[in-house]
């Protein structure tokens, strides 16, 4: 799962990075409103961390923006105005969600959770496949009932593939999803990971379609 | 005929005056003429008068004239009537045309409004930046204070939080006072209950979507309260806020009774009230009372503002209205706010009108 932070103030940003990243997600940042717009035009992410006052484009324009060019990914408005009459503009110009500022850095995490959640049409806060059951709330995985230990990377594709069971998922897609803009992409470490994750998991839990992706089902 | 000189006005009223006045003096005029015996000037006279037509014009004159001096003057009447409206802020500008001696300074009138508007404006910008420019970094002292908490310093941790939170609420508090004591000023607002109600439906919904509440809107298209758009959202985002907060499945909103305006331009219209109700536990009788104090709250675990209420009751009354709560027929909370109706657009009432002839 891979999040973008919208942020102008840098010491909130990197605060932002921290927990977010610290939550198992890859974290993009963007400082200002043309960064901001340029990727999320370009890469692909499961949720958006909105601050409104931006420089260059204010953030409520680059919603109404997004969502005339029918981007659907989820935006979560974080913002220091926080009067009714505001919320509602948000929300009216396509916000999925609106924390106001100050926030606690939980409140944010468990709207975040919701709302790859609810993009992804799971109706529960945890997500079973077979013997695996992934917990976002915790970035716990337990097969069986007992602890399964992964390294953030494999957290972040089994989380992925978990999030779109029963869909095949190709390998760009999950390449897009795992790693954050900055970093080193490498195709052939998908197939560790991947790998790994059956050593850990049970050779059956994903099942590689050849020539097309990978799939977990239910 | 539309005269838009009084001084027109009124010189044409004295000329017709003049003429009728005349006219209807031939009469004892021709009476001291008969008794002076000058028969032959009398005799005269005496068919002019006589004829029904010339003391028809006579008298039509003296009453065209009379008319048209009274219309004049009414004109400052209902200057004087606007200038009322103004003040008791149910208008922003002076409407109307008036005679060209006073459109003029009618004029100037409403430049004066116009600039004085938005100064307001600007200094409640200027207010809400600096709110807004506070905020970030009081976001980012929270997190420090989670910072100091996971390495074990609870103390100064729980300290920098309580003191953010604090600091936050002052900001909505005092915001929220200053944009609503300034549209007080302005006036002339009038806000639709069924958009406001709709547009925060719509919104808590979304924020409240992990509780899957029902909210229901019963409120009729057409009823409008004298209050600034942005005031009405913060005093029902709140009630509402706090109903989808404790409600268990269900919240409604629906208006109790509108009372018709009363004639009478000086008499308060009648108030409309909004009630919302939800199914949650509700709020013991002796803590209603105490919640709609500033800073007081009737579980201090629960998230958000305390100051929520207060806000409300702050604005219902700086609008002249008022909020109460008691228990609902739902089992919950029922949370009262009454507000001004505003009248109409639609009916305006004969005062409304400009006199002219």
């Amino acid at each position: 799962m891979r999040i973008l932070v919208v942020e102008d103030e840098p010491a909130l940003s990197h605060q932002l990075e921290q927990s977010i990243g610290g939550a198992g997600y890859a974290v993009d940042c963007a400082a200002d409103g043309d960064q901001a717009d340029f990727l999320v035009r370009t890469e692909s992410y499961d949720a958006v961390i909105l601050d409104l006052g931006l420089p260059c484009v204010d953030g409520l324009t680059l919603l109404r923006n997004w969502r005339d060019a029918a981007l659907t990914v989820p935006v979560l408005v974080l913002t220091a105005r926080g009067s009714w009459h505001e919320r509602v503009k948000g929300i009216d110009d396509g916000a999925d969600d609106y924390v106001t500022k100050p926030f606690q850095m939980e409140e944010v995490l468990a709207r975040l959770r919701g709302l790859i959640r609810r993009a992804n049409g799971q109706p529960r806060p945890t997500l079973t496949c077979g013997s695996v059951t992934l917990d976002p709330r915790l970035a716990r995985v337990t097969r069986d009932g007992g602890t399964v230990k992964l390294t953030s990377h494999e957290f972040r594709v089994l989380s992925y593939l978990m999030h779109n069971h029963d869909r095949v998922v190709p390998q760009r897609e999950l390449i897009d999803h795992i790693y954050a803009h900055d970093a080193d992409r490498d195709s052939n470490t998908v197939e560790v990971f991947i790998a790994r994750l059956r050593r850990k998991l049970g050779a059956g839990a994903i099942e590689t379609v050849r020539g097309l992706g990978y799939r977990i089902g239910a | 005929m539309r005269l838009h000189s009084l001084r027109a006005r009124l010189l044409l009223s004295s000329v017709l005056w003049t003429v009728g006045l005349l006219f209807v003096s031939v009469v004892p005029f021709t009476l001291l003429l008969e008794q002076q015996s000058r028969q032959h000037v009398a005799m005269l006279l005496h068919r002019f008068v006589q004829s029904p037509v010339v003391i028809a014009i006579a008298v039509s004159c003296m009453a065209a004239g009379l008319v048209l001096a009274r219309g004049g003057l009414a004109t400052v009447d209902t200057l004087r009537l606007r200038l009322n409206r103004l003040r008791t802020g149910r208008e922003r500008r002076v409407d109307g045309s008036y005679p060209v001696e006073l459109q003029p300074l009618v004029d100037d009138l409403n430049t004066l409004l116009d600039h004085r508007e938005q100064a307001i404006q600007r200094a409640i910008a200027r207010a809400g930046d600096l709110a807004h420019g506070l905020k970030t970094p009081l976001a980012i002292l929270a997190q420090e204070a989670q910072h100091a908490r996971s390495a074990g310093q609870h103390e100064l941790a729980d300290a920098i939080a309580h003191q953010v939170e604090r600091m936050a609420r002052q900001m909505d508090y005092h915001l929220a006072q200053a944009r609503a004591v300034a549209s007080g000023t302005t006036g002339g607002a009038q806000s639709s209950v069924k958009e406001s109600a709709d547009g925060l439906a719509r919104a808590l919904l979304r924020l409240h979507a992990a509780q899957r509440i029902t909210m229901d809107v019963q409120v009729p298209d057409d009823v409008m309260v004298r209050a600034q758009r942005e005031d009405l959202d913060e005093m029902l985002g709140n009630l509402l806020d706090n109903a989808c907060k404790w409600g268990r499945a269900t919240v409604v909103v629906r208006l109790d009774a509108i009372d018709a305006p009363e004639d009478g331009p000086a008499s308060p219209p009648g108030s409309v009230t909004i009630v919302v109700d939800d199914d949650g536990d509700g709020i013991v009788p002796h803590l209603r009372e105490a919640v709609l104090q500033r800073g007081v709250r009737a579980d201090q675990a629960a998230p958000g503002s305390g100051l929520g209420l207060a806000i409300v009751r702050d604005l219902a009354e700086l609008y002249g209205g008022s909020i109460g709560l008691c228990a609902s027929p739902l089992g919950g909370l029922q949370a009262r706010l009454s507000l001004p109706r505003a009248e109409s657009h639609a009916r305006p009432t004969p005062e409304d009108t400009p006199r002219t002839a």
